[in-house]
């Protein structure tokens, strides 16, 4: 930790607003094994934690950054808010730009997570309904797969205020991209029957549940295409997860966690609004004495808070960069191991995985047995604590009902994910569990409810 | 409980050891139990001494006179302690974390709220990150009463002139741009008594019926921020059901652990405080009280989360992946406030004594005076600054409060106040100063001894670089 040094906190008035530095590495050298085991030593050991998707993780030496911000605020809260706050949320989001291509800072707000970055995106819409802006009936579009939270903004946001809000269907398992082109081509024109207007697109990166990486250029390029006003990329599994270049993908808005894939602690997320958008009136709903300043600007203070898990931005690339290829590594292998572990899985058991290779990012769904009976939504439930109880393995299920005359269908899908700390036996174990279970006869029904 | 263990020296400061790293521990949120293991128990006829109430504020910046506890709150070492075990059991095994821990742990804190402020029902109770927070929730449901034609434009909210600056723009983004009209409560300061303050309200309330519209809201300070003065709030309640308000909501930022805080009481609508500020908590954590019985109960938190519809309480104990851990160490905060001699009535009473000693100290060695009178004080008291020092603007008292800070280690805000015509040599400046349990005579001292200076050296602000 920092030393009580009263001097040191004092010495801001120069702007610059690094923590103390932790130990210095020297460059050329890269992360081994270990200090990968090491930096995540906090996780509880006996679990096979499949699941990065879901909470992501955060290594040591990023939490130990963050303790350093939370005990300068905790010191002299008066001086961090004063000298310390803004030259280190700006650096953080200067980190932020860089990593996604944006032309300017000032694209780039820091909030709390994707479904904050939602709320934002919708609550401008309201106000253009009950200014007029937009008509009673105009029309909003999402996947039918988006984000449970980000359905329920869409009805307190747009639904409520007198939009319409249509689901684009697409397949799953799915084969290709063009499956689910077409899906979408074909919702845009239900969207323009009675000739409203398209005010935004929703449109999902990666998808939660079932996860499959969306092709989120060709549909930007679409909803260009056919006049929609607004589009806005849920990438909430984005940035350390697929590659997130926001001058390629062309939408307007773009949001995507850090906490999942980009080893920032709970929790932080970037908000990007292309300064060229036609609506750019965006505000954050929790209004400080910062409104009107710009929504970056706004979402670096919502009154007193702990903003240190915004600050340890650059602490996250540093612990990146130690890693060969950097984030880019990371990626690559991540996908490379999920896949291989995925397929392993598929064979063992006899299913199959629910997109190709190639629409998986660092998440891959693998069909579990049939005989389990996964028949709802519930049974997925019972299924993952039962695993978590009696396996020790952390894994989200995810339900998929059967289309008629399916014989024997897959009607669960496990949504397992890699990230630098997984290990072969974490898969194994779950293999290993999900052939026990098999052989044991055991069905869902089987379980309490 | 097994003895409270060192955990992996990289996770922790030098505050406390964490936690021992027992999975077993962990998996006891099955049966519901969200607590962190208890820290060291405590001799129950000890209380807490001197010595140890300085060890639990050690990680103050000990060269800092920190007599502006108003601002930002502090969090004693024990609490912060409890937090980390939280954080801890969320990094640890996330899910396990989510799906066994979080409710719990987040009701858990509610009960303990919704006992200390005499709420009906823990369904009332509300946790947020900040008033500023809870203001927004309050007003975005004005928002909506007004496009959705319940309000008719024109209506009108009413809110006090020295409405903290969050709330004020936040009336402009949700009611003003909705089409409601906003009057300002013009409230004299220095004041002298209540019958001021509310002889003005009701001028107010006058002036809000005057064109036959309904008055939908009044926004009502307990405790204002700059200038500080405590609002009589219950009086103000009862002149708004007279006139008919639709709702009363008062912001309470400096609320509990300051003022006596019972809602029953206060009869307000909505009524939100901070936890963070007089409350022990860490970096942040607020409650928004909810009349159940109130008119317009259709709150909703502005992140939305697949919660949406099951009630703002459980909205908001869930608005997407974050750190919840300063909202679930509010039993920890009880148990340190049972370390103290009558809790935390016996904290509010000293620091308002002593606050008030020392705002008489400084305003008899300065030749000022205090803004109110001390009845009308908490733990915080407005003391006049010797008039001489030129405190000219608003822009003035943020240089004076760098250069107290950056040069003689004092960390208080100044208030500005506009003065009246024909006023002779007049007290321009006022400076807020604060009492909390870690603060010391000489904190004060310091103060007191740094403006003198100022004043023998024929310091004034205008002399300070922009």
């Amino acid at each position: 930790m920092a030393s009580p040094d009263g001097k040191h906190c004092r010495s801001q008035t120069n702007g610059e607003a690094k923590p103390p530095d932790s130990k210095k590495q020297k460059i050329t050298e890269l992360i081994t094994d270990d200090e990968i085991m090491s930096e995540f030593s906090h996780h509880d050991a006996s679990v096979a934690r499949i699941n990065n998707g879901s909470f992501g993780a955060c290594p040591q030496s990023v939490i130990s950054a963050q303790q350093r911000w939370q005990l300068r605020f905790l010191r002299q809260p008066d001086s961090f808010y004063f000298n310390d706050l803004k030259p280190g949320i700006l650096e953080s989001r200067e980190a932020i730009r860089s990593l996604i291509s944006a032309d300017d800072v000032s694209e780039v707000s820091i909030v709390d997570n994707a479904t904050t970055a939602a709320a934002i995106v919708l609550q401008q819409m309201t106000w253009a309904f009950a200014e007029g802006r937009f008509e009673k009936g105009d029309v909003a579009v999402m996947l039918h797969y988006a984000y449970g939270a980000v359905k329920k903004s869409m009805e307190a946001y747009v639904t409520r205020a007198g939009g319409r809000v249509f689901e684009v269907q697409l397949p799953f398992p799915v084969s290709s991209n063009e499956e689910i082109i077409t899906e979408f081509k074909l919702a845009l024109e239900r969207g323009k029957v009675k000739g409203q207007r398209i005010r935004l697109a929703v449109i999902d990166h990666v998808t939660s549940m079932p996860s499959v990486v969306i092709p989120v250029k060709e549909l930007v390029k679409i909803c260009r295409e056919e006049g929609v006003d607004q589009v806005f990329v849920d990438a909430a599994h984005g940035i350390g997860c697929v590659d997130v270049d926001v001058k390629e993908i062309g939408a307007d808005f773009y949001t995507s966690n850090l906490h999942k894939w980009f080893f920032c602690p709970p929790s932080a997320a970037f908000l990007y609004c292309r300064k060229s958008a036609k609506f750019s009136d965006l505000h954050h709903p929790v209004v400080s004495h910062e409104y009107g300043n710009g929504l970056a600007i706004e979402s670096a203070w919502i009154g007193t808070r702990d903003y240190s898990s915004q600050l340890v931005v650059p602490s996250a690339v540093e612990f990146v960069n130690r890693f060969k290829g950097g984030i880019e590594g990371i990626k690559k292998r991540n996908h490379e191991v999920v896949v291989r572990m995925g397929e392993m899985l598929a064979e063992s058991w006899g299913t199959s995985l629910g997109c190709p290779p190639d629409m998986c990012s660092s998440m891959i769904m693998v069909g579990l047995p049939s005989c389990l009976r996964i028949t709802c939504e519930r049974d997925t439930l019972k299924l993952r604590a039962h695993l978590r109880e009696c396996y020790r393995v952390e894994v989200p299920i995810y339900y998929r009902s059967p289309k008629e005359g399916e014989i024997d269908p897959i009607t669960g899908y496990a949504r397992i994910s890699h990230q630098v700390y997984n290990k072969l036996e974490d898969y194994e174990r779950f293999r290993d569990a999900i052939n026990k279970l098999v052989s044991d006869k055991f069905t869902c029904p089987s379980l309490s409810a | 409980m097994p003895p409270v263990s060192s955990g992996n020296p990289n996770l922790v400061s030098h505050i406390l050891p964490m936690a021992s790293t027992d999975a077993e521990h962990y998996h006891s949120g099955t049966n519901g139990e969200a607590k962190p293991p208890p820290p060291k128990k405590q001799k129950l006829c000890s209380f807490i001494s001197e010595s140890e109430i300085q060890s639990e504020f050690s990680h103050h910046d000990a060269s800092v006179a920190r007599i502006n506890n108003g601002s930002f709150g502090c969090c004693p070492q024990s609490v912060i302690s409890a937090q980390q075990q939280w954080q801890l059991r969320q990094l640890r095994q996330p899910d396990g974390f989510y799906f066994n821990d979080l409710r719990a742990g987040i009701l858990e804190s509610r009960k303990v709220i919704c006992s200390l402020i005499n709420a009906d029902d823990v369904s009332e109770v509300s946790l947020v990150d900040n008033a500023t927070t809870a203001a927004a929730i309050v007003l975005q449901q004005v928002a909506w009463a007004f496009s959705e034609g319940r309000f008719d434009k024109g209506d009108v909210a009413v809110m006090l002139h020295y409405a903290y600056g969050a709330v004020k723009k936040c009336v402009e983004a949700y009611v003003t741009r909705a089409g409601g009209r906003v009057i300002e409560v013009d409230l004299p300061f220095p004041v002298s008594s209540k019958e001021e303050i509310i002889t003005e309200f009701r001028r107010s309330m006058e002036r809000g019926k005057l064109n036959g519209q309904k008055i939908r809201l009044a926004v009502i300070d307990h405790i204002t921020s700059m200038p500080s003065v405590v609002i009589p709030v219950k009086e103000l309640v009862k002149i708004c059901r007279e006139e008919g308000v639709d709702q009363v909501f008062v912001d309470a930022a400096h609320g509990i652990g300051c003022v006596d805080v019972d809602m029953k009481e206060i009869g307000a609508d909505f009524y939100t405080s901070n936890l963070h500020k007089w409350l022990f908590c860490p970096p942040s954590a607020a409650f928004l009280y909810c009349r159940k019985s109130a008119k317009f109960t259709d709150l909703h938190h502005p992140v939305v989360s697949h919660e949406y519809g099951k009630g703002l309480a459980i909205e908001s104990a869930w608005i997407g992946t974050r750190d919840y851990s300063s909202l679930l160490v509010v039993p920890s905060i009880v148990e340190f406030l049972n370390r103290f001699e009558e809790g935390i009535e016996g904290i509010k009473k000293t620091n308002h004594e002593e606050v008030v000693k020392m705002g008489e100290m400084l305003a008899k060695s300065w030749g000022t005076h205090l803004g109110c009178p001390p009845d009308m004080c908490s733990s915080m008291v407005m003391v006049g600054l010797p008039s001489c020092l030129g405190i000219a603007s608003d822009k003035d008292t943020l240089k004076l409060r760098a250069h107290l800070r950056n040069h003689f280690g004092v960390e208080v805000p100044i208030y500005y106040r506009a003065p009246k015509d024909g006023e002779v040599d007049p007290v321009t400046g006022y400076a807020r100063i604060s009492y909390q349990v870690y603060n010391k005579a000489q904190d004060y001292e310091r103060f007191r001894d740094v403006i003198n200076k100022f004043v023998s050296d024929k310091f004034c602000c205008a002399c300070l670089s922009v």
